[in-house]
């Protein structure tokens, strides 16, 4: 588990963002809204709306293939430069070592 | 962490905070000066910290004589000593535990069971306890001991250890006692119970430091030394010297861990063991009452005997339900499995839960505030996930 500290505040957005790589759950009432969001086999990031900490949970066994692929998530988001296709490229690639890794496929 | 909030601290199961201010002074006071112990410098300008330790711990425990309690870094160091201890001079046997134990007592028998020294029988429990009478039909003829927990660090049962006790005693089987969780939280009479080792740990309700605990012996040519080495006495024996409590203490003792543990049971003993249990079943019938008002909340023991409320929010992942607690409401506690994997297998399915533990400087409104907690994020559980 590792805590990332953020330049700018959480928001809704950014949850709704990250649902184009994931699963996203919220509890937007419970303090400033709770968000979760779950990547299967790859990491989990929970965080609270208006936080500048965030909380990943790495698949320890893949981490080292997809930490940067997170890092890259919040890099495009934080510039306001998010190119999908460029990222779902990235995602598709990542995602068949990781597999591969993982279930030998 | 919710900035500007005060901690409302509830993982005191796992080591209790606040300390006590006499505690704090305790440490400060044995580093103020420089160590004085008997045997290993001249001078007597200092505290005799161990010996204070030895005899406060004596009369909390009613452990006789003060030399049999021997001090350790903590209670799983303990139960390694003794479990060792006892296996050194032994053949093969036969050993008991329970499901609710610690991994602190399962893990190094699993180890002696992978080599074969050992075999074990996990015994279950039934409504947060381990009845007697499993005890009993689980006695072989080889059975040489049984290791389990006083009280449930999940679910805050504290076990029948008077009826297992003679149960075993009467089949010559050795008694080792878990007593992390309720050594401080309940009175213990050890020239009444039945049982040969109790181990205890300074850092948790005996509001000691982490880094001090021990165990007390009845016998100790009962089990072999582990550990050898300098004791400050009897220099030129070649072997570690036998009496107790040298026995099974080499090397220099934890002075400001000791100082602080004899600080921790002095201020139970002036609060009083029975006004601290009374306090703490109170707070702790208010938070379990408060919680079954909310149909998606579980409370795995409804009536806990030591100030632990073990529970899960439907819909929730317990680690989740931490996370909120923590981050929007300030609350600590503990989530997971609690290093208890076995009690979690029979209550939730191996998921874990979250578990809300008291001290004695736990407030009326801290429960107060951790209750509305808890229910309003259970109130917004049901409708909310699953929707971003």
């Amino acid at each position: 588990m590792k805590e990332f500290l953020i330049d700018t505040a959480i928001t809704k957005d950014f949850f709704a963002y990250l649902g184009d790589f994931g699963q996203v759950e919220a509890l937007p009432n419970v303090g400033e809204g709770f968000y979760k969001f779950e990547k299967p086999d790859w990491f989990s990031i929970k965080g609270f709306a208006g936080d500048t900490t965030i909380e990943v949970r790495f698949k320890k066994e893949v981490m080292d293939l997809t930490v940067d692929f997170l890092y890259l998530l919040f890099a495009s988001y934080h510039e306001g430069m998010i190119d999908l296709s460029m990222l779902k490229q990235r995602e598709h690639a990542v995602g068949e070592r990781v597999r591969k890794r993982l279930h030998g496929m | 962490m919710v900035p500007n909030k005060p901690i409302i601290y509830l993982n005191n199961a796992a080591t209790t905070w606040p300390k006590p201010p006499e505690v704090q002074e305790a440490v400060r006071q044995s580093l103020s000066l420089p160590v004085f112990g008997s045997g290993r410098t001249t001078g007597s300008q200092g505290e005799d910290y161990i010996t204070m330790a030895r005899d406060a711990l004596s009369h909390l425990l009613t452990a006789d004589p003060p030399e049999h309690v021997v001090f350790t870094h903590n209670a799983t160091d303990s139960l390694n000593i003794l479990i060792q201890g006892f296996l050194t001079e032994k053949e093969k046997c036969h050993v008991l535990t329970t499901a609710l134990d610690h991994n602190s007592v399962l893990r190094p028998l699993h180890e002696y069971e992978q080599q074969n020294r050992i075999s074990l029988t996990i015994l279950p429990f039934t409504q947060c306890s381990v009845h007697h009478s499993v005890v009993e039909d689980a006695i072989r003829s080889d059975t040489r001991l049984m290791v389990m927990t006083h009280g449930s660090n999940v679910l805050g049962s504290v076990q029948d250890i008077q009826s297992i006790g003679d149960i075993l005693h009467d089949n010559g089987i050795y008694f080792i006692i878990d007593g992390a969780q309720t050594a401080g939280h309940i009175p213990i009479n050890l020239k009444k119970l039945p049982v040969d080792a109790f181990v205890f740990t300074g850092h948790k309700a005996l509001f000691g430091i982490p880094g001090t605990g021990g165990f007390y012996l009845r016998d100790p040519e009962a089990i072999a030394p582990v550990r050898f080495g300098g004791t400050g006495t009897d220099s030129f024996l070649l072997l570690h010297p036998r009496e107790m409590p040298e026995r099974f203490e080499a090397g220099t003792h934890n002075y400001p861990g000791l100082a602080a543990l004899a600080a921790g049971v002095k201020f139970i003993e002036e609060k009083g063991i029975a006004s601290i249990a009374k306090k703490a079943e109170k707070q702790t019938s208010y938070l379990i009452r408060e919680l079954k008002k909310e149909a998606n909340i579980t409370v795995y023991n409804e009536h806990p005997d030591l100030p632990i409320v073990a529970f899960n929010i439907r819909g929730l992942q317990n680690d989740d339900l931490g996370f909120m607690l923590a981050r929007a409401y300030g609350i600590i506690a503990r989530a997971g499995l609690h290093c208890a994997p076995l009690v979690h297998k029979a209550i939730d399915g191996g998921q874990g839960c979250v578990r809300l533990s008291l001290s004695w400087f736990t407030t009326d409104e801290e429960c107060r505030i951790a209750a509305n907690a808890v229910r309003e994020i259970a109130r917004n559980a049901d409708s909310s996930v699953g929707q971003a």
